[in-house]
């Protein structure tokens, strides 16, 4: 599949390995604006334990910068995610 | 295994050691031949030094890169008529390596480099496969290749140095026939155990670059905590299904709270997966070339790290099915309060070689499951009974339409094979069923349904299930999956959705799955 670039207003997540399969999907698109550290808890809310599950130890990046959104001082705490914006969840994969 | 092999097997090693000797005699060929220079040079005196157009030359003339190759041409040409001329390389190596050697990426310099370095591979499965074939194949020096499994048939189609004759034997003594044979210029050193906190340093020490090919996060985290120890460069990768990463770590492999250095596994993934989530390739599956062209990655970013100067970190992410197939993610550098590399390090070497750094720990175990009372279980051969009529239990008639069987294991794998009369109930999908809600409730559940008519479809299935088993709320239900574990959740989650009617009707699973039911019941049953 190919990555459909989102309507105005939105932004896209795309979700890789275990997000992917928790999500049951491998991208969609969220309204914009959304602050970096709400994201989480938006996802959650749409998907009931993801939090926990996958998000906890994931990699995130916007536009194909990792974000750093971890502790009181995270350089990426105030970054607010804008239309357009492409965000990747990416989970550890530890298989090999 | 067979005495042939041992004996192919003992002749390769034989080779590889009469290479390595054959080695070692030019070195020391080498050694001998820049002492007489330097003898000869003193008895000459050093009139000529200062005003060498030649020396002029090279210092200030030719660009870096180039200066090391222009010598290693002129210097045996300037002593041609004292001994018999030599070449940096063995002559049968310009041939071997001439279509890497004649690349400017490359060149004499390049694959002098390549010689000269040692390289360990921490797992000859998928990954490490791979991995080791191409730098044995460029000529890498030294390669290491640690793993403490013996070869199994389902690595076959992935793990590409074994073979089907080598099943059986240790990987690592498998993959030393395989590269051996492949390049014997090459020194091996085999490591026929699994890395553990203990031998991670002594293991690691003497190499120069480390790639990491195992397949679990507690591995991921001592490799790299190591490679920041010992101040090596390190290649990780990893795959799963259709999905892979790479990234090349700790490079350049500056001391801890050197910020300069190259970020580490630990600034990339601070905290492991949940030990739950986290899925192998025996469990999850994993496509052949997925993991192939990770570990073929690897052995390129490896003669990336040996052979230039390295790049800004990045993270590049694969997935077979995306469009576009490779993203590649810009990281950024260390992080300032890393537990490994940063200033405020709480990784150090005494706590890794005592054994406090209990990394099954920090990842998490996964518990076997025993969530089931004995009379919610029923073993293979006795639920063989049931389906013959008899129920062990009570010693009644229970003909096989008496019962519903549900088989958890996902779509794909029921595809494969299953017990005849088995209803399928993909276990992602009784995990994904909430416990309080009742069906009226999940078709109002918003977020499950404002999305495509897949979503529709899905959620629909989902209340689907619980329903169609509400439909005959006298028959038993007995639950099996593969090995026996999800089964037990199965059973749980029936019993908190109400389905035994407040303990009326009898729901329980088949212990140990379909595994059990190969071994005791039917040995014709498939083994995948």
């Amino acid at each position: 599949m190919s990555y459909v670039k989102a309507p105005a207003g939105h932004f896209t997540v795309l979700y890789f390995a275990a997000a992917s399969s928790y999500t049951a999907k491998s991208c969609e698109h969220l309204p914009a604006p959304v602050p970096a550290l709400e994201l989480f808890a938006q996802l959650e809310k749409k998907y009931p334990g993801i939090g926990q599950k996958v998000l906890s130890s994931c990699a995130v990046t916007v536009n194909l910068e990792y974000i750093d959104l971890d502790g009181e001082d995270a350089q990426h705490k105030d970054l607010v995610i804008s239309e357009g914006d492409e965000v990747a969840i990416i989970p550890p994969v530890s298989s090999g | 295994m067979s005495s042939t092999l041992i004996i192919d097997s003992l002749r390769k090693q034989i080779s590889s050691c009469e290479a390595q000797l054959k080695d070692l005699r030019r070195q020391l060929a080498e050694a001998e031949q820049l002492r007489r220079q330097k003898q000869e040079k003193e008895r000459l005196g050093e009139t000529t030094v200062a005003n060498d157009p030649l020396d002029h030359d090279m210092n200030y003339g030719i660009a870096d890169a180039f200066r090391s190759e222009v010598y290693a041409a002129l210097s045996p040409l300037a002593e041609e008529n004292v001994m018999r001329r030599s070449w940096p390389l063995e002559k049968a190596e310009y041939k071997r390596y001439g279509r890497q050697l004649i690349m400017p990426e490359i060149g004499l310099q390049g694959q002098l480099r390549l010689k000269n370095a040692s390289v360990l591979i921490v797992g000859v499965g998928g990954l490490g496969c791979p991995a080791a074939a191409y730098l044995a194949g460029a000529g890498v020096g030294k390669i290491g290749i640690i793993d403490g499994d013996v070869v199994e048939e389902s690595n076959l189609h992935r793990q590409i140095l074994h073979s089907t004759s080598r099943v059986g034997m240790s990987k690592v003594e498998s993959a030393m026939v395989f590269l051996s044979s492949l390049n014997p210029n090459v020194q091996l050193t085999p490591h026929p155990s699994r890395l553990t906190p203990e031998t991670a340093i002594p293991t690691m020490k003497d190499y120069d670059l480390v790639l990491d090919c195992t397949d679990t996060p507690a591995s991921r985290y001592l490799i790299s905590d190591t490679c920041i120890l010992l101040s090596k460069p390190l290649v990780s990768a990893s795959a799963l299904r259709i999905d892979g990463q790479l990234v090349v770590l700790n490079n350049p492999p500056l001391p801890p709270g050197d910020p300069k250095g190259g970020p580490c596994y630990r600034c990339v993934f601070p905290k492991p997966p949940p030990p739950e989530s986290v899925v192998s390739c025996g469990d999850g599956g994993i496509l052949g070339p997925v993991v192939g062209v990770m570990g073929v990655l690897q052995a390129l970013e490896a003669l990336k790290v040996l052979t230039r100067t390295p790049e800004p970190p990045s993270l590049t992410i694969f997935s077979a099915h995306a469009n576009p197939m490779f993203r590649t993610i810009r990281l950024r550098s260390r992080k300032p309060k890393c537990a490994a590399c940063s200033s405020s390090a709480t990784v150090t070497a005494e706590a890794l070689t005592s054994g406090s750094l209990d990394y099954v720990q920090f990842c998490g175990a996964v518990n076997p499951v025993e969530a089931l009372r004995p009379s919610e279980r029923i073993s293979a051969e006795n639920y063989a009974k049931v389906r013959m009529g008899v129920n062990p239990f009570t010693g009644s008639e229970n003909r096989r339409e008496g019962h519903v069987l549900v088989d958890v294991r996902e779509r794909v794998q029921f595809g494969i094979c299953k017990l005849e009369g088995s209803v399928n109930v993909p276990f992602s999908e009784v995990a994904r069923t909430p416990v309080t809600t009742t069906a009226a409730e999940v078709a109002q559940m918003p977020n499950r349904l404002d999305g495509d008519g897949d979503d529709r479809k899905e959620a629909n299935a989902k209340e689907s299930w619980v329903d169609e088993l509400r439909r005959n709320p006298d028959k038993p239900i007995f639950v099996v999956c593969r090995l026996g574990n999800d089964s037990q959740v199965t059973v749980q989650k029936m019993k908190q959705l109400g389905l035994d009617n407040g303990g009326k009707r009898w729901i329980g699973d088949i212990k140990g799955g379909l595994r059990a039911w190969r071994e005791s019941v039917d040995l014709e049953f498939p083994d995948y």
